[in-house]
């Protein structure tokens, strides 16, 4: 029997009901008025057919609310899409925004089985890896004092510890290299390469072109909710931020000049 | 990671409500460790951040009796032998039905971070907010229980039925939690209505005053009078009151058909809150 890809999306489309949230509802109806249908959803994502192999690690680019993190949260099972079908075959990890599902009152080894148990992972597995966990945020005599004490660095490495503790087969990926001081930012991305490499498909949501560039074999471009580039992580990326440089320069002038020095 | 393995969303031939459900419960029993770790912080965030910490589990309730025995007992003057144990014996479990619904009502809102992040069964939540007023409950018991050292003699072999009248309030409680913290989502004043509702309800219980009492007062009033017997609480209230007070058997017909009255309701509460949380991150 044929593996499957890791990840199968077919027309998925994600809709919002404007009616329902209506803080950015304004807003949004202004600036997306073509992504509103007659019923006034707002398509976030929209006719999304994606096969992600094994082996590959895929870079997803676009503008603000073009529909990167909806997509991610798609993949992840956050949302469920309201059109179209999706598959996902072996275990997911999400690195979204680091230090998810912490609780102040539990000190740093019970946030560690807390998320753990929020992921699906089993305690006794989770237990195992306590320690590891504590030595690689080093929190250092931290570890058993709750979490509301701690210092916005150290929360964000235990969160980015206990985030990359898991092994997945599908790894998902926002933002989040850029945690703690530099010293730590070093450990935390080999600490993503790495698990990259274990996982069998890897998708990667960022606005930090060049390190995409590096370990992406592959991009897809999303505007307004739909994949408008698919290809080799290089080229689709090259011609992103061609377009990107010709948006910026083209109505103001005095920002080309500034973009040319620099 | 055990994390959905399989996923077809859309194209999955739909599950019927019987699936639903046994799939959520199913769900919930494989996070009961999640159930447990939210259920202990929840109590130390009631504890934290106060001088006597978690004291206050046992003081709170020792409070409130004090407060509803000097303005039933003393000002409004009503005569009830051993009025306090009279009071607590109700009091106590209203109070655990009060802090369950209203912290619960909160729950799914409150971690709507976590909910954006992570995909987990969110029917964990106000079943962990029912768990940790549950367990404030448990700690309210000792306060009750030491009322015995005045009046002893209502001390009875009466005393250890009281795990069932626990559970048929659980089954009462839960289907509200579920439902309240699900359309609260939705609708952020959905906490107003509970609060004001359950403020009604206090008063349509035999809290203050015993059943037959309040049968009494509210006779020339159908309507009222008709709530009052269609609310479980009135039922369960008078069933904690008959074992610690009374010292006799509790209306046992009554009670079941109390908690068989409550079945349908837990499952439809479980079948809506699934129904209604694949929206719940798009909405908060």
């Amino acid at each position: 029997m044929k593996h499957p890809s890791p990840i199968l999306l077919k027309g998925v489309g994600v809709s919002y009901n404007l009616r329902m949230k209506r803080k950015r509802s304004l807003r949004r109806s202004v600036t997306h008025r073509s992504r509103i249908d007659e019923k006034g959803h707002f398509w976030a994502l929209r006719n999304i057919d994606l096969e992600v192999t094994d082996g590959e690690v895929l870079a997803v680019v676009g503008g603000n609310g073009a529909g990167k993190s909806t997509l991610l949260s798609t993949l992840a099972g956050i949302i469920t899409p309201d059109a179209g079908s999706i598959a996902v075959y072996g275990s997911i990890a999400t690195l979204l925004h680091v230090g998810a599902g912490f609780d102040d009152e539990l000190n740093a080894e019970e946030n560690i089985l807390l998320v753990g148990a929020l992921l699906g992972v089993p305690a006794s597995i989770m237990r195992k890896k306590v320690p590891e966990i504590l030595e690689f945020a080093d929190i250092g005599d931290f570890a058993k004092t709750e979490v509301r004490t701690y210092s916005s660095g150290m929360r964000a490495r235990l969160g980015f510890a206990v985030a990359t503790s898991v092994e997945p087969d599908v790894l998902l990926v926002d933002e989040v290299l850029s945690t703690g001081d530099a010293s730590f930012r070093d450990k935390a991305r080999n600490r993503i390469l790495a698990l990259m490499k274990k996982a069998r498909a890897v998708v990667y949501v960022t606005h930090d072109l060049a390190s995409a560039k590096e370990f992406c074999t592959r991009a897809i471009e999303l505007e307004a909710g739909q994949i408008i580039a698919d290809g080799p992580a290089r080229k689709v990326i090259n011609a992103y931020e061609k377009k990107m440089r010709a948006r910026k320069s083209a109505p103001r002038p005095a920002l080309r000049r500034r973009a040319r020095k620099g | 990671m055990r994390t959905a393995s399989l996923r077809l969303t859309v194209g999955r031939p739909r599950r019927g409500p019987i699936g639903t459900i046994a799939e959520t419960v199913r769900s919930v029993y494989q996070r009961r460790r999640l159930l447990l770790y939210l259920t202990i912080a929840r109590v130390r965030q009631d504890g934290s951040n106060s001088l006597i910490g978690n004291l206050w589990l046992i003081i709170d309730p020792a409070v409130q009796l004090a407060i509803y025995y000097f303005l039933v007992g003393v000002v409004l003057n009503r005569p009830q032998a051993n009025f306090p144990l009279f009071l607590f014996a109700a009091i106590l479990p209203w109070r655990w039905f009060t802090t369950a619904i209203g912290s619960a009502t909160e729950s799914v809102r409150r971690r709507d971070k976590v909910m954006r992040q992570i995909a987990f069964p969110q029917i964990v939540l106000p079943l962990s907010a029912v768990a940790a007023s549950t367990t404030s409950f448990f700690f309210g018991l000792i306060p009750l229980f030491s009322l015995y050292l005045v009046y002893p003699e209502r001390l009875t072999i009466w005393v250890t039925a009281l795990p069932i009248v626990i559970f048929v309030q659980l089954l009462w409680t839960i289907p509200l939690a579920i439902l309240f913290s699900a359309l609260n989502v939705f609708f952020s004043d959905t906490g107003n209505f509970v609060r004001h509702g359950l403020r009604i309800g206090f008063y349509l219980s035999p809290a203050l005053f015993s059943f037959e009492r309040i049968q009494e007062l509210l006779a020339p009033h159908p309507p009222a009078h008709l709530l009052l017997e269609l609310n479980p609480m009135a039922w369960i209230l008078t069933a904690y009151r008959d074992l610690l007070y009374e010292g006799r058997a509790a209306d046992w017909t009554a009670l079941l058909v109390v908690a068989l009255a409550s079945l349908p309701f837990t499952f439809a509460s479980i079948y809506a809150f699934r129904r209604m949380a694949p929206t719940f991150v798009k909405v908060l």
